[in-house]
């Protein structure tokens, strides 16, 4: 994390463009812009800004933002994940909620239409960018049928159904993708359980069908698809970027592209550092989760 | 780590294996021959762009936002653009940035992890450490990441895609050397006094492809779509070039007085992408590899 | 269009407030007529035009009759939509930079002065004030009885604060509005006393006004010690017609009649939303929907124009803005280069360089750009004089300026230049913004299409752009200014030698000069800015804008439109219409 936090901070000053000019505009004098730079820490020496940095990070203070009204980076960050993280919750649900019937339903009953027809989907969902799926969405929900909203987001704390009329569609956008590789992972993983010895055993035993796939091979194809989970997160995160810049939700996403347009350093930093710490935790627990699962697998 | 099942010291008898493999599994499969058509279709678009485009595509006119009809088959955008021609140009820049960057990140990131695979020690832990630090991003938000650096332009865009595909590159190599360098054909060419280059680039390698072949063609779909994914958020190649995002970005603002910017181009993507993943499934089905990669 | 009796009546207005002694400390007033609790029309007419900021435009809305204003509050709540903005930044008047936060704040802080819609200067928070006969030295006698919105008393120590906040440029972007003023003192309580370096006719109308002046915009002190400056900059607490009640980063601003208000008369709604909408098409949606009632903020896109005027449910208001747009072109590139402007022209037209800047300035197909880039809503523009300067505006220079589209012309000039048909011609970059890169290209197709040159649109981001502009990196660039009401705005800050926008920060001994620079214009811009007669003004302006327009200061293009649009049922007074910003204090519900 330390290596992730240096390179973050100096690849950013690399970026061209003026932060003090985006503050002023055209409106302040040369000794506003001296003000200023002075203010935030510019006339230093590169190396001395990032040791203050650092420092301030130990001390959970991830700096000002140099944008608009100065608010705390965390405070903005604050903000923003908890819509993200709404989004990410939603679409990962929907995913799983589709992509778990649909996984079990082809990977038993292979090759007939109900599996074709499931494939053919996945191979869509798989092959549609995430932004196209979401216009497409607004095109026929928000534009002409005017069910649901276009933009936004709601919080919680305004309804659970303001909320989640909100969410919908960009979770849709974003989760569909993600759905089809689970689906497409449990088929085959599960196929692969299915042909395995010791189901042809329970068969022998005269275990009915739906036990058979549900308690038994069912939790042994999740290993495969728990080492997916962790590598598709990523798309979550990925797919958030471009989505909440369609749905215009003020999410992490929105925040790291517009720090970066806005040359503003201190929040580009710190949403990087945020984004990958929570990559990194999803990994982890993915890992940790596949190591309790698999008695097999011993963590060295 | 399964491997080909057929291990040769010929590297080029691997190679000729691989190609007759792959043809086979394309041969087969009608959904890789399906794809296969469409790529072909869209490559003979990207190089005769310029004899099947009805109108140049940056040619303005007073037809703004017209409605696909006999003139223009797709519509026209805000300015009068003809879409369909737009979209015919568009499948240049997708489709080499798609190819170049797999390409490129392919041949760095293998070079990376057979390195580090094959010698191991302090090579490996500099190379590794670098390699997990990227795995600590997602790819796509490096590539973001790097175009804002870079800036924008097919050179810089075609540098960030290629540095944030590395990752997966690197590793899957990596682990494919370390598995195949403990082989007895390994040690025995080894002491036969065989330079160090020659063992990993003439008997590993040839080996290894599998997976590597298996992970190009994922990294292609993706690549594709992080191009189309930059151009639209507007960091994309440039304002002058029509790229399917680009079309996609500038047709939001117009969306309720002209769906079709919003359906086709899109669709097309989503068609190029299609046909990648229905060809990249049929051979990974042929290597018989279990999908534990994405 | 207007009744010519009231152009007249106005135009007489007009004279007499031109009608001064500029030497005169007091600007041919009395002490009598500066001080009291109000100026009377006449006088804020005359302080203005001293000012150098009345024209036409700001005289004509006064003049026609009114609907009668409802008396007392009506109630209701009006939701609006802010145009072409993802978050509303800041509200803190010391750190605002865009006019549509500044659309806000003036309804939730107060000025000291308020200039009303019928010209007439009220005191704000200023009851009464005199002015010394030097017209150094203002005396104001404070309201008493105003609190702020956290229940707080106003008084002197608010204005004082206030104003060393103000003067701290390290504290607020807009320290030099008031520059002029050598000492506030506090006289008691409810009185304070400014003290000017010079004689400056604007500062009762413009430094001390609550819409205009910003430097003296009353922020409540005890709120900034309380809550913090991040946080006022999100919900600010003035002594305003309207509260802050909610506002968090990026989200919506909701504000709340102020029931304390030391005009019962005003506001008239109760409760406003405004949320910041970015996108032309979540925009119209909502505004199709009902979603929102009125639309604030940046320029509406002007795709939509068209589409609301046809809605019978919105009205749709659509005056001449006040501003330009232009193709700046780097006179210090080898194929442009002109490194004397002061030659006459004749001899100018034979140097190869200016046949090129020329060529590129004739070749813009001005109607066909308003068409295509702004669907038909826009003006030609042939000099930075826009008609909403009204008595400056020079119509006939379209017919008469040497940069009037002539494709022939052009096309014979790049020829006589050495690029017959733009054979031989560098590929150039147009650099645009992002949300001007459409513009863009419709010019690189015009520029395409008449002269055979490739013009390359380079978006860049604002504070890229600008700084390449201020050190002249750049080849071509689409740019121009906004909210210019008056000649200065235009002429000072654009076209001279020394104007803040004309190379600042260039490399002087690579430039000697940023994108022109021209001794006749120069003085003629120079000298308008202190003369007194309105006629004498106008042949000065007019001088300059042609000067400006035959030479090639850069290749006018357009005057943007002023759009306002609102849904039916929401009353707008013709008065609260001043074009660039929203008294929304005055709005109401039918």
């Amino acid at each position: 994390m330390i290596a992730v936090s240096t390179l973050v901070f100096f690849m950013l000053r690399l970026v061209p463009g003026d932060p003090i000019a985006a503050m002023l505009a055209d409106a302040g004098s040369d000794e506003a812009r001296a003000a200023l730079t002075k203010k935030f820490g510019f006339d230093q020496p590169v190396i001395i800004q990032y040791f203050k940095w650092i420092w301030n990070l130990l001390q959970g203070d991830l700096g000002t933002s140099l944008y608009g009204s100065n608010q705390k980076v965390t405070s903005i960050l604050a903000e923003a994940l908890p819509r993200t993280l709404s989004l990410a919750f939603l679409s990962f649900f929907i995913a799983i909620a589709i992509a778990f019937p649909a996984g079990i339903i082809s990977a038993v009953k292979k090759n007939t239409t109900a599996d074709h027809t499931v494939s053919i989907f996945a191979f869509l969902g798989l092959s549609m960018p995430d932004f196209w799926l979401a216009i497409l969405l607004i095109i026929v929900f928000a534009a002409n049928l005017q069910w649901l909203p276009a933009i936004g987001y709601a919080p919680l704390s305004s309804g659970f159904w303001e909320w989640l009329r909100h969410l919908i569609l960009p979770s849709i956008a974003i989760g569909t993708g993600f759905s089809a590789i689970i689906a497409r992972m449990l088929r085959s993983s599960l196929l692969g359980e299915l042909k395995s010895d010791y189901m042809r055993t329970a068969a022998a035993k005269g275990l009915s069908d739906t036990s058979m796939v549900v308690v038994h091979a069912l939790p042994n194809a999740m290993l495969p698809v728990i080492t997916v989970l962790g590598i598709a997160i990523a798309l979550l995160f990925s797919g958030a970027v471009v989505v909440e810049n369609v749905f215009s939700i003020k999410g992490l996403g929105r925040v790291l592209i517009q720090g970066i347009l806005n040359r503003d350093y201190p929040v580009v930093q710190g949403t990087v550092l945020l984004i990958s710490a929570f990559f990194v935790f999803a990994n982890l627990i993915v890992d940790l989760l596949y190591a309790v699962i698999d008695p097999r697998v011993r963590y060295d | 780590m399964p491997h080909l099942s057929a291990e040769t010291d010929e590297p080029s008898g691997a190679y000729s294996l691989l190609i007759s493999r792959v043809y086979d599994a394309i041969r087969t499969n009608l959904k890789a021959k399906i794809g296969l058509i469409i790529l072909v279709v869209f490559l003979l678009c990207a190089i005769f762009a310029s004899l099947l485009a009805p109108y140049d595509p940056n040619e303005m006119s007073m037809d703004m936002m017209s409605a696909p009809s006999f003139q223009h088959l797709l519509g026209t955008d805000d300015l009068g653009r003809d879409l369909f021609s737009r979209i015919i140009w568009g499948t240049q820049v997708s489709l080499f940035v798609g190819f170049i960057t797999v390409a490129i990140s392919m041949i760095v990131g293998v070079f990376l992890g057979v390195w580090a695979g094959y010698y191991g020690g302090w090579i490996d832990m500099i190379i590794m450490r670098y390699i997990d630090l990227q795995w600590a991003f997602p790819n796509f938000i490096i590539a973001v990441y790097l175009v804002a650096v870079f800036g924008t332009g097919l050179l810089n865009i075609i540098i960030a895609i290629s540095l944030a595909f590395l990752d997966d590159f690197a590793r899957v190599a990596r682990s494919m050397v370390i598995t195949l360098k403990e082989q007895p054909y390994i040690e025995a060419a080894r002491m036969q006094g065989t330079s160090d280059f020659r063992i990993m680039f003439k008997h590993i390698l040839p080996n290894s492809v599998g997976p590597i072949i298996v992970q190009a063609s994922v990294s292609i779909s993706y690549a594709i779509l992080g191009e189309a994914s930059l151009s639209f958020l507007g960091l994309g190649v440039n304002a002058n070039t029509p790229t399917w995002g680009l079309i996609l970005a500038d047709g939001r603002s117009f969306i309720s007085q002209a769906w079709w910017l919003g359906v086709f181009p899109g669709f097309a993507i989503m068609l190029i992408v299609l046909s990648i993943n229905f060809i990249g499934d049929a051979v990974r089905d042929a290597f018989d590899i279990r999908h534990t990669e994405i | 269009m207007e009744n010519n009796k009231l152009i007249k009546k106005a135009q007489n207005e007009l004279k007499e407030a031109y009608d001064f002694d500029h030497r005169d400390p007091l600007f041919g007033l009395t002490t009598e007529e500066i001080s009291g609790e109000r100026l009377s029309r006449r006088t804020t007419l005359r302080l203005l035009a001293a000012g150098g900021a009345l024209t036409l435009a700001n005289i004509l809305p006064g003049l026609r009759p009114s609907a009668a204003m409802a008396g007392g509050h009506g109630g209701g709540e009006l939701k609006c939509a802010w145009s072409g903005v993802g978050e509303i930044v800041t509200l803190d008047p010391a750190k605002i930079n865009q006019v549509l936060q500044f659309q806000i704040t003036s309804n939730v802080l107060s000025g000291l002065m308020h200039i009303d819609n019928s010209l007439v200067a009220q005191g704000d928070l200023a009851e009464s004030w005199t002015v010394s006969s030097d017209g150094l030295s203002y005396t104001i006698k404070l309201r008493e009885g105003v609190t702020f919105h956290n229940g707080d008393n106003f008084n002197a120590d608010d204005v004082l604060f206030t104003y060393n906040r103000s003067k701290d440029p390290e504290q607020s972007i807009h320290s030099r509005v008031i520059a002029n003023v050598n000492e506030l003192q506090k006289l008691n309580d409810y009185e304070v006393k400014f003290t000017l370096k010079k004689p400056q006719a604007s500062f009762l109308t413009k430094a001390l006004e609550r819409a205009s002046g910003r430097a003296m915009t009353i922020v409540s002190r005890g709120a900034l010690e309380s809550m913090g400056e991040a946080q006022y900059g999100l919900t600010p607490v003035g002594t305003g017609p309207y509260k802050v009640i909610e506002h968090k980063q990026g989200g919506s601003v909701v504000l709340e009649r102020f029931a304390e208000y030391y005009d019962s008369g005003r506001p008239k709604l109760d409760k406003i939303t405004i949320t910041p909408v970015d996108g032309a098409e979540p925009l119209a949606a909502a505004l199709e929907a009902g979603d929102v009632q009125y639309v604030g903020g940046n320029p509406i896109p002007s795709q939509l124009i068209d589409r609301f005027k046809s809605n019978p449910d919105l009205r749709v208001d659509i005056k001449p803005g006040p501003g330009f747009q232009s193709i700046w072109l780097n006179p210090w590139r080898d194929y442009m280069r002109v490194e004397n402007f002061d030659k006459p022209l004749e001899e100018l037209k034979k140097e190869k360089g200016f046949q090129v800047r020329l060529a590129i300035a004739k070749a813009l197909d001005r109607d066909l750009f308003i068409k295509q880039a702004k669907f038909g809503n826009g003006y030609p523009a042939h000099g930075s004089i826009n008609p909403a300067m009204g008595f400056y505006f020079d119509e006939t220079l379209a017919d008469t300026s040497e940069q009037a589209y002539d494709p022939e012309g052009a096309r014979e000039l790049l020829a006589q230049a050495g690029y017959p048909g733009g054979k031989g011609f560098p590929e150039i970059k147009l650099q645009t913004t992002p949300n001007t890169k459409r513009d863009g290209l419709v010019v690189a197709n015009i520029l395409k299409q008449v002269l055979g040159i490739n013009v390359v649109v380079d978006p860049k981001d604002f504070t890229v752009g600008i700084e390449e502009f201020d050190t002249m990196d750049y080849d071509l660039r689409l740019g121009g200014s906004g909210g210019d009401y008056d000649p200065d705005d235009g002429l000072v800050d654009w076209m001279q030698t020394t104007s803040k926008f004309n190379g600042r920060k260039r490399d002087k001994s690579k430039y000697p000069f940023g994108f022109y620079s021209e001794a006749e214009s120069d003085a003629a811009a120079d000298a308008q800015s202190l003369v007194a007669d309105p006629k004498e003004r106008r042949e000065l302006v007019r001088k300059a804008n042609r000067i400006t327009s035959d030479k090639v200061t850069c290749g006018f293009l357009y005057h943007p439109v002023d759009v306002l649009v609102h849904h039916k049922s929401i009353q707008v007074p013709d008065e609260a219409r001043i074009p660039g910003l929203h008294e929304l204090d005055r709005i109401s519900l039918t």
